[in-house]
């Protein structure tokens, strides 16, 4: 059989193709149609199931924000995956929350997806609502000012552009805001 | 049996060719550009690994800001540089193997110039910001369907001169380069088209497929082909074992593709999945250790010949780099491992050790070994030659080595969360230090490697200009 595909190049053709797309379509095409969690916006009204609360789609201004996000490469530095593991639920919770595991039902809306490789900034997924719209005007022009020790760089052309500071704000308020998690409510704007 | 047909392929090129048979102007020109994207996007990479240790290096204008040049690093180096490097190497090689000319130089020649198109257009879209949001596919449409055609334009002139070749039997690195130009579409069309049509973990899992095959079955195999066709060349010995060669091609053409969804351990999706890709990526074993295998025995009683050659020096430590880069990957895999170093800095560490430790290794060493054959001349100079590996591999080991080192420290202190997470940051300040006077050495081998092709160029223009 090897011998064969050695000799003839379209047999080889074949067999390299076909190889390649058992694995291609049962990890690609299967998975959202067994999965169906991938495709369906989390919804939950019973506290005993877990947080409540909805995932909306997006507004035209947090979209924008998504863009600018986009743009300026901010998911090459922040992941935005709370993992299942113990120290991410602590590192993104708040004021001695735990935040809940991140599942795929909370990103149905996104494209692009932020979920990120690498961390050199802290994780986004629960950040939306932990710092005031002031805070971040600050932190954008310089990351230092607040955060001694950063090496974010600084962006003032979005500080100094306030359709696009809004809209980035508008963005960074919505992550890890379906799920109900937060029980003093205690969201900054 | 066998074992003689692979010695007689091999050695068919040099047995009945004649050196006035091929042109290979194509694969001058994608040289030409690719060498002097490494030096181009060498500097963009040096100015990233700045802003680690100074982030208010040039911080304060829009298209210098670290976002922007990031994909203009990764997107330069795996498509300007070594995509483009591999391709002219197989533009050499291909033809060799066949006993026949290369297709078609005029495809040839205006694919190098739609690749060239294409980088610098990518120049502009990226730093402009055009980004699109997905990792390895960050380019904008126009520029992805450009990519698309000049591969099809590639893809048939190599499969046309495969089509018209002499000899029957085709030689491992046939194979290889065929496996690339056939899954590459494929791939790449997942990565860069049909994200577009899914959102959320759907499209993040297409993504990661595409991340992960564009080097598991695209620079992979493109850089094994050239391993294995200039190993057995500038070693000047038949290649061990071609059974063996063939279980690590069907092996790699059946895992590789089943691997994707280790970039999201521990994340938002299936965990069934995760487990799968998981499997998979430890069977990657297999084809690694049957090629690392094959590459090591065909070396067997002649590795002196290491001290004296510059290709082979950077073959085998290509080979050696392969090797580790391929075991750290199925190892990470693994979900304990992995809660430590996923997202940390180990992870930059392991993808440099593959692609620049690994194949872009291949690819100088191939680069050097062709470049005096298909300029009818001789090095400019060996010595410099010399001094681009040991810069090479200095300034790579102190890269691979700190950022593993740093990565491992980086995964253990954000798993106490009782450590505030600027502390994390505040720690690696030194490491980012060392990664960046990596660099500085890496940088000077890329402008060495750079000069020493140019003036090779240079000389043998004057040399024939004498003759004539």
């Amino acid at each position: 059989m090897l011998k064969k595909i050695d000799l003839d190049a379209r047999l080889f053709v074949g067999a390299a193709l076909a190889l390649f797309f058992i694995g291609g379509t049962l990890t690609t095409v299967m998975p959202p149609l067994i999965d169906k969690s991938w495709g369906k916006p989390f919804e939950n009204s019973d506290p005993s199931k877990g947080p409540t609360g909805k995932l909306l789609p997006y507004t035209a201004q947090e979209k924008k924000g998504l863009a600018i996000y986009t743009r300026e490469g901010c998911w090459y530095c922040h992941t935005q995956q709370t993992r299942t593991l113990l120290a991410d639920t602590k590192r993104s919770g708040w004021r001695g929350v735990d935040a809940p595991v991140s599942t795929p039902d909370e990103f149905v809306y996104d494209s692009p997806h932020m979920f990120g490789t690498k961390r050199t900034g802290p994780d986004l997924s629960h950040v939306g609502g932990k710092y005031d719209a002031q805070w971040h005007r600050t932190h954008f022009r310089n990351p230092r000012d607040l955060v001694p020790g950063s090496i974010m760089p600084p962006f003032p052309w979005i500080a100094n552009n306030e359709e696009e500071f809004q809209a980035l704000v508008a963005y960074l308020q919505r992550l890890g805001r379906a799920k109900n998690w937060r029980p003093d409510n205690d969201y900054e704007k | 049996m066998e074992e003689q047909l692979v010695i007689e392929s091999t050695h068919a090129g040099t047995r009945t060719v004649t050196p006035t048979l091929h042109r290979d102007a194509t694969a001058k020109w994608f040289l030409i550009s690719s060498v002097s994207y490494f030096f181009i996007v060498g500097m963009i990479a040096l100015a990233i690994a700045a802003k680690f240790v100074w982030p208010e290096l040039l911080g304060t204008v829009s298209i210098l800001t670290y976002g922007r040049l990031r994909p203009l690093h990764v997107n330069g180096m795996l498509f300007g540089w070594l995509l483009a490097c591999d391709m002219g190497l197989t533009f050499y090689f291909v033809p060799r193997l066949c006993g026949v000319r290369l297709w078609s130089e005029k495809l040839g020649l205006a694919t190098a110039g739609l690749w060239n198109v294409i980088i610098l257009g990518a120049v502009v879209e990226l730093l402009a910001g055009h980004n699109q949001g997905l990792e390895y596919a960050e380019l904008p449409m126009w520029l992805d369907i450009l990519v698309v055609i000049a591969w099809v334009m590639y893809g048939t002139n190599i499969l046309m001169t495969v089509a018209t070749r002499k000899y029957q039997q085709m030689y491992v690195s046939l194979w290889y380069t065929m496996g690339t130009i056939l899954w590459t579409p494929f791939v790449y069309l997942t990565g860069n088209f049909a994200t577009l049509f899914a959102t959320g973990v759907n499209q993040a899992n297409l993504n990661w497929m595409y991340v992960h095959n564009a080097v598991g079955l695209i620079f992979t195999p493109v850089g094994l082909a050239i391993a294995y066709y200039f190993i057995p060349r500038a070693s000047n010995a038949p290649l061990h074992s071609h059974r063996l060669s063939m279980i690590g091609f069907w092996s790699l053409a059946f895992v590789y593709v089943w691997t994707g969804a280790h970039h999201m351990l521990h994340g938002p999706i299936s965990q069934w999945l995760q487990t799968i890709a998981i499997a998979f990526s430890v069977m990657l074993l297999i084809p690694v250790w049957t090629v690392v295998y094959n590459f090591f025995a065909t070396m067997k009683g002649q590795w002196q010949l290491v001290r004296e050659n510059v290709s082979l020096k950077f073959l085998m430590s290509g080979v050696v780099f392969y090797l580790l880069t391929c075991f750290q990957g199925p190892m990470h895999s693994l979900r304990t491992v992995n809660a430590i170093v996923s997202k940390t800095d180990w992870i930059p560490g392991h993808a440099h050790m593959a692609l620049l430790g690994g194949f872009s290794f291949f690819a100088i060493a191939g680069t050097y070994y062709v470049l005096p054959r298909i300029y009818n001349t001789k090095l400019y100079s060996d010595t410099l030659a010399n001094w681009s590996y040991w810069l090479f591999m200095i300034g790579g080991l102190g890269f691979f080595v700190c950022l593993w080192l740093g990565g491992f420290w980086q995964g253990w202190q954000w798993n106490n969360p009782s450590i505030p997470f600027i502390d994390t940051v505040t720690a690696l300040k030194p490491i980012w230090m060392v990664r960046f006077f990596s660099g500085v050495l890496m940088f000077a081998g890329i402008t060495a490697f750079l000069y020493n092709f140019m003036a090779t160029i240079l000389y043998a223009g004057a040399e024939n200009e004498t003759h004539a």
